[in-house]
Order: C-alpha cells, then sequence, then structure tokens
C-alpha cells in the first residue's frame, strides 16, 4: 500500500486522483468544492469515501469518470486512469473509458433508468456503445448478468417502473458489471432501500468482486457501511480529504478530530454510551474557514488551528490526517469520546452565532 | 387493451351525437333562410312556400331533427340548398383539397418541429438559440391570414415565384381528377400555401420540444447516459430527446384538429377550395345540409385523431397503461 497518494509504487492503482481542485460557479459566488484532493485506489481493493452530505464526496465521483456539471471547473490537478489522465484526454478516448473501464451503481436506480426504455435495452445499449456485438448476443449477455445478480433474466423485458427497488438497484449492478470494468464507483448504493434488501445488495456487491476482481470506491456517509466491506478509508470534511488509511486503523486509531467524531456516532451493540453528533454543520462552501475548516466544530482546536491550513501528514503505516494537533491525538481520544466534550463546542458555536 | 377500445368507441359516439345536436340547432337559430339566397319573399312569396316545403323546412323542428338523425345514421348527407347537388359529393372532393395541403403540412411542422427543437435544447445557451426562438414566438403570434397576404405578396407578386392562389391554372384540369394531384402545376400552387401553412404551424411543436428538451436534459437517467459511454447522438435521440417527445405527442390531436378546423383562414387567402371554403360559403348561404355535413366531417376527423393520439401515447409511453 503506498504511503503517499501521488508517488509512483509497487501496488500499481486503477485510478489516482492527484491534487485536485474543483470549483462551482454558483448565484452567490466562486463555491470551493474540491480543494487538493488526492485518493489512490489499488487494483481489486475497496476503498470507502465518507464524510457528510455537501463535503464534495460526489463531486469526486462524478470527477473521476469525468461528468461533472456544467458550472463546474477543474481549476488543478489531475485524475488518472492507468496511465491515461481523463481530464486531459480527448473526449472519445474518455468515452470509451466509461462503462468499459470505469462503471458506476447509483444513488437512485430509478432516476437513473430511463422509464420508458426495457431494462434488457438499456444494459444492451451500453453493451453495443464499447463492444462491436450483435443485439442477439448482447441481449443474451444482459439476460446473463441480471441472473447473476439475481434477477429473473425473463424481466429483462419490463420496464423500470415494474421493478423493486431493490431489482432496479440489482439491475444497476448487473449494468455496472456487464463489461468487466476493473473498477465500479458505486455512489450511496442503498440509501433508497431498507435495511434487508441493502444488505443483501452489499453482500452481493462483495462476492461479485470477489469473482471478478474489480477495485471499488464506495462513497457513503455511513461508517458502519465501510467497515464492512472497504480496505481502505478517506473521510472528507468540505473538499478536503482529513484522514485516510487502512480501514481498521483509521477506525480504531483516528487522527482527526472529525474521525473521531464520525466514530462517536456510530450506534453501538454494547450500548455503554449513546451515539454522540458532532454539532454545528458544515461550512458554507463559498466562504471557506481560512485555516483548517473543522475548527469551527473541533473540541481540540487551538487559535493556531485557526490561521494554519493543516497538511496530510503520516501518522502510521500507510495512514495519513490532515491535523496540526496530531501528535497529541492518542491522548485525547478518551476524551472525544465524552458527550460534554463535544457539548462544550454546541455552546461555544451558539455563542458565536449570538 | 380491448375494453379501453371498446369503451372509448361508445364515448365517440356519444360525442359525435352530442355535436350533431348542438350543430343542428344552433343553425336553424340562427338568423336567415335558405330560401332567400334563392327567391325573394317580396316578389314571389308561394315560389318560396314550395321551396320551403321542398326542403322540409315546413315541418316541426324536432321533426325535422329526426329526419336529420335517421338519414345521418345511414351516412345520407342529402342535397345542398343552394347547388342541388349531393352533399356527399360537394364534399369529397373538397375534403381531399384541404387534406392535402393539411396533412403533408401538420407532418413536416411536427417532424421539423421536434428536431429543430431538440437541437435547441440540446446546444442551449447560444445567439443562433435566442434567434430562433424570438422568430418562432414572433411567426407564432402573427395572424396566418396575414403572413399568407404577406407571402402572397413577396413571392407572388414581387418576385413571381408562385402563383397567388387555386389548386391549379384555370381550365388545366377540367374533370378534377387525381392526375391533377400529382402534376406539377398542382404542386407548384401548393408551395406558397404549404410554406406559410407550415412555417406557422412548426413554431409549437418547436417551442414546446425546446423547453421539454430543457426539463429533460437535466435528469438522472441523461447523466448516467454518459456515464455509461454512449455516443452524444445516441444520448441526445436516444434519451433526451426520445423522452422530451412525450408532452409534444400529446398536442398533436389537438393542434391537427385545430388545423383542419382551421383550414378556412389559410384557404381563403389562397382560394384553396377546400373544407374550410366550402364551410364559409355554406354559412353565408344558410346551406345546412353542407355546413352540418362540413362540421360533422371535422368532428369525426378530431375524434378519430385524439383516439389515435391517446394509443400512439401508450406505445411511446410504456407507463401509461390502458384498462
Amino acid at each position: 500500500m503506498s504511503t503517499q497518494a501521488g508517488s509512483k509504487s509497487a501496488v500499481p492503482h486503477v485510478l489516482d486522483i492527484r491534487d485536485l481542485c474543483v470549483r462551482f460557479r454558483t448565484k452567490r459566488g466562486i463555491a470551493d468544492a474540491l480543494d487538493h484532493v488526492s485518493l489512490s485506489i489499488p487494483k481489486s481493493a475497496s476503498v470507502g469515501l465518507v464524510g457528510e452530505s455537501g463535503c464534495g464526496k460526489s463531486t469526486l465521483m462524478k470527477a473521476a469518470i469525468d461528468v461533472l456539471a456544467e458550472n463546474a471547473e477543474v481549476t488543478a490537478g489531475s485524475v488518472y486512469y492507468h496511465d491515461l489522465d481523463l481530464l486531459a484526454a480527448p473526449a472519445e478516448t474518455v468515452r470509451q473509458k466509461r462503462w468499459a473501464g470505469i462503471s458506476m451503481i447509483t444513488q437512485s436506480a430509478l432516476n437513473a433508468l430511463n422509464p420508458v426504455k426495457k431494462v434488457g435495452d438499456q444494459i444492451v445499449e451500453a453493451i453495443r456503445a464499447h463492444r462491436n456485438m450483435s443485439r442477439k448476443d448482447a441481449w443474451a449477455r444482459a439476460e446473463e448478468m441480471l441472473q447473476l445478480v439475481g434477477v429473473d433474466p425473463k424481466r429483462a423485458r419490463e420496464y423500470p417502473h415494474q421493478f423493486s427497488g431493490g431489482m432496479r438497484q440489482r439491475a444497476i449492478i448487473a449494468m455496472s458489471l456487464v463489461l468487466s470494468p476493473d473498477l465500479v464507483l458505486a455512489d450511496e448504493p442503498t440509501t433508497s432501500l431498507d435495511v434487508i434488501v441493502q444488505d443483501q445488495i452489499f453482500r452481493k456487491i462483495r462476492s461479485l468482486q470477489e469473482e471478478l476482481g474489480f477495485s471499488l470506491l464506495l462513497v457513503t456517509h455511513d461508517l458502519g457501511v465501510v467497515i464492512e466491506n472497504c480496505d481502505r478509508i478517506a473521510v472528507m470534511y468540505a473538499g478536503q480529504v482529513v484522514e485516510e488509511g487502512p480501514v481498521d486503523q483509521v477506525v480504531n486509531t483516528p487522527f482527526h478530530p472529525y474521525t473521531l467524531g464520525l466514530k462517536n456516532s456510530l450506534p453501538r451493540i454494547d450500548a455503554v454510551s449513546e451515539p454522540i453528533a458532532i454539532p454545528g454543520g458544515p461550512p458554507d462552501p463559498i466562504e471557506m474557514p481560512k485555516g483548517c475548516r473543522f475548527a469551527p466544530r473541533c473540541p481540540f482546536a487551538q487559535d493556531a488551528c485557526r490561521q494554519t491550513k493543516p497538511e496530510l501528514v503520516s501518522v502510521g503505516a500507510g495512514h495519513r490526517a490532515a491535523c496540526i494537533r496530531q501528535a497529541e491525538i492518542p491522548g485525547l481520544r478518551a476524551e472525544a469520546a465524552k458527550i460534554g466534550t463535544w457539548a462544550k463546542v454546541a455552546v461555544k458555536s451558539e455563542e458565536v452565532v449570538e | 387493451m380491448r375494453r379501453y377500445i371498446v369503451r372509448r368507441l361508445i364515448h365517440m359516439v356519444i360525442t359525435l351525437f352530442a355535436m350533431m345536436t348542438i350543430m343542428f340547432f344552433m343553425f336553424r337559430l340562427l338568423p336567415g333562410d335558405p330560401t332567400m339566397t334563392m327567391i325573394s319573399s317580396v316578389m314571389y312569396p308561394k315560389a318560396q312556400e314550395a321551396m320551403r316545403a321542398q326542403f322540409g323546412l315546413d315541418k316541426p323542428l324536432i321533426e325535422q331533427y329526426l329526419i336529420y338523425l335517421k338519414n345521418y345514421s345511414t351516412l345520407n348527407f342529402g342535397y345542398s340548398f343552394h347547388s342541388s347537388r349531393e352533399v356527399s359529393e360537394l364534399l369529397s372532393g373538397r375534403i381531399v383539397n384541404t387534406l392535402v395541403l393539411i396533412l403533408p403540412s401538420m407532418i413536416v411542422a411536427y417532424g421539423l418541429g421536434a428536431l429543430l427543437g431538440a437541437l435547441l435544447g440540446w446546444y442551449r445557451g447560444g445567439r443562433f438559440e435566442t434567434s430562433v426562438v424570438f422568430v418562432a414566438t414572433a411567426l407564432q403570434a402573427a395572424p396566418v391570414f396575414w403572413l399568407g397576404m404577406l407571402a402572397i405578396l413577396l413571392f407572388s407578386i414581387n418576385l413571381g415565384w408562385f402563383p397567388p392562389g387555386h389548386l391549379v391554372t384555370p381550365g388545366m384540369f377540367p374533370d378534377q381528377d387525381l392526375r391533377m394531384y400529382v402534376s406539377a402545376d398542382f404542386l407548384h400552387h401548393l408551395a406558397l400555401p404549404f410554406l406559410v401553412h407550415t412555417a406557422y404551424q412548426i413554431c409549437f411543436p418547436l417551442l414546446l420540444m425546446r423547453s421539454s428538451m430543457l426539463a429533460t436534459i437535466g435528469e438522472d437517467f441523461v447523466e448516467f447516459a454518459r456515464i455509461k459511454g454512449l455516443r452524444e447522438r445516441k444520448i441526445l435521440f436516444g434519451h433526451a430527446a426520445r423522452n422530451s417527445l412525450l408532452p409534444v405527442a400529446t398536442t398533436i390531436p389537438m393542434i391537427l384538429s385545430w388545423a383542419l378546423a382551421g383550414s378556412v383562414v389559410i384557404e381563403t387567402v389562397f382560394s384553396w377550395p377546400g373544407l374550410g371554403k366550402l364551410m364559409i360559403e355554406g354559412v353565408q348561404r344558410s346551406d345546412f345540409p353542407v355546413v352540418q355535413a362540413a362540421f360533422f366531417l371535422i368532428a369525426v376527423l378530431t375524434i378519430i385523431g385524439t383516439f389515435t393520439a391517446d394509443l400512439l401515447y401508450g406505445l411511446l409511453d410504456p407507463r401509461i397503461v390502458y384498462d
């Protein structure tokens, strides 16, 4: 595993995002969506990307497949898929890499599927956009994939509205794997489903991954999902990666106060303590805080935090965090698990509002 | 599906019956006496009486109504008060003239309008789009007769490219047989009314398709089609335009029936002997059998058009289920 994202290492990366900066032009001004984000996805690995809504997870994912919105602007950085910089490559080259190389499981299968086309046809058109295959063969392949994800292949002739939510999600998974891509991006793949179907879907994704060996970037706001499904984790806050590393290290010994806070929000089976929420909300992307972006909500923030922008530094094997007090964090973990520690911030932030 | 069609057929008959009833009484309640246009009551009151009896206008209104219903149920449209010719014969020639002008024009208007609208919506935000939208809005707001007169002034009188009216050069086809409709002379006469009508009718599908496209482009499945690596052409026509077509398709029957009923304007401007012109003549002469039959025909065409479009809509959008 590489210790420095962006540097070449022995492990080949399927996707290598380096120093990516993305801004959005909005009516209110320029929104800072991604700030020098680096993220690598090793071959056949699962990387979880967690963070609150609006922290830039989806923007990062769209950048990874080069379908950013029209008002988005990449001001720096690159997105390498193997040796190809997707942001600099000609449109047709990028088109050929989409789906055949990088596919995606979307948040809402209902919206991603065209309501007036048969599910089978929508899989077939994905195949035929990249492979020189007859309609009949492509249809057979689509049916085969539906079977693989546990959907009756006969239902390929039906329309999306005739599918249940879980089946639609399975159909999207079948579609995402139909060209055997080596990278699958999954954007909150189970948000719209109930927990039992959620579990089935993830189990299906895991077993297919073992069988087919693709890499997975799993975007979610649910730390528990990442713990269960991923090898590595990247924690995003306000457009920056604040901590990343192997899942067990990051979860057991977090070095960023935001990760500590996220960990507190996990419901625990032993029920010794209630989940603790991080008070306040993410900063306005149009007016980001000058120093550490988490400082206004951080119980351990000092004056220096509000002045200096922290850099990602190594805190363990393949484990990096962006906190200027990272050396003191091991001593603060016990305190971070107490509800009172966070309550103080809540009081403070309310005072600021007044 | 079969039950739906049967139910719709019953509805169609009821609609037609209601429309026939309204039409019958409407014309008879209007001032004017059909015999007036032929015989002056001041000069020959007896002859006028005789003519009233011959037309059956002396019978009580309700009896006339029942005779009218009975005749229509056997598709007997009677004789024209004015020319004494069979109404069905009068109409059949005129309806062909109207259809030959209106139908191709509407097909081109909707086909081209939808295509242009789709492209405008897809390549949105240019100066080209702004100017096309401006021109289309202006054209749509302009009255057809005025557009027709301008076209005659420019293309017939000033440039001399097209004849200003009529089906063919007078005297060329005294029999008005089918060969006339495929002659170069006929097409030459058709060109100008066709262009004016198409230019006017193209605006609505064009503007509607454009706004429908703008709404569809923001949908997730369009972005997803791009993520799937489909070619831009395929995303445009296979997804964005395909789905944007749905609201445009629903307007076809409505606009088509308006165009048929409104053909009177373009036919008058271009002296085009179609159904619309026949109606005007009939109303002016209180020629009830002709007017009734003409309105009946338009009603039938409208109802059939609506029905076909409803079935078409079901084919276009699988979410619509008929039961």
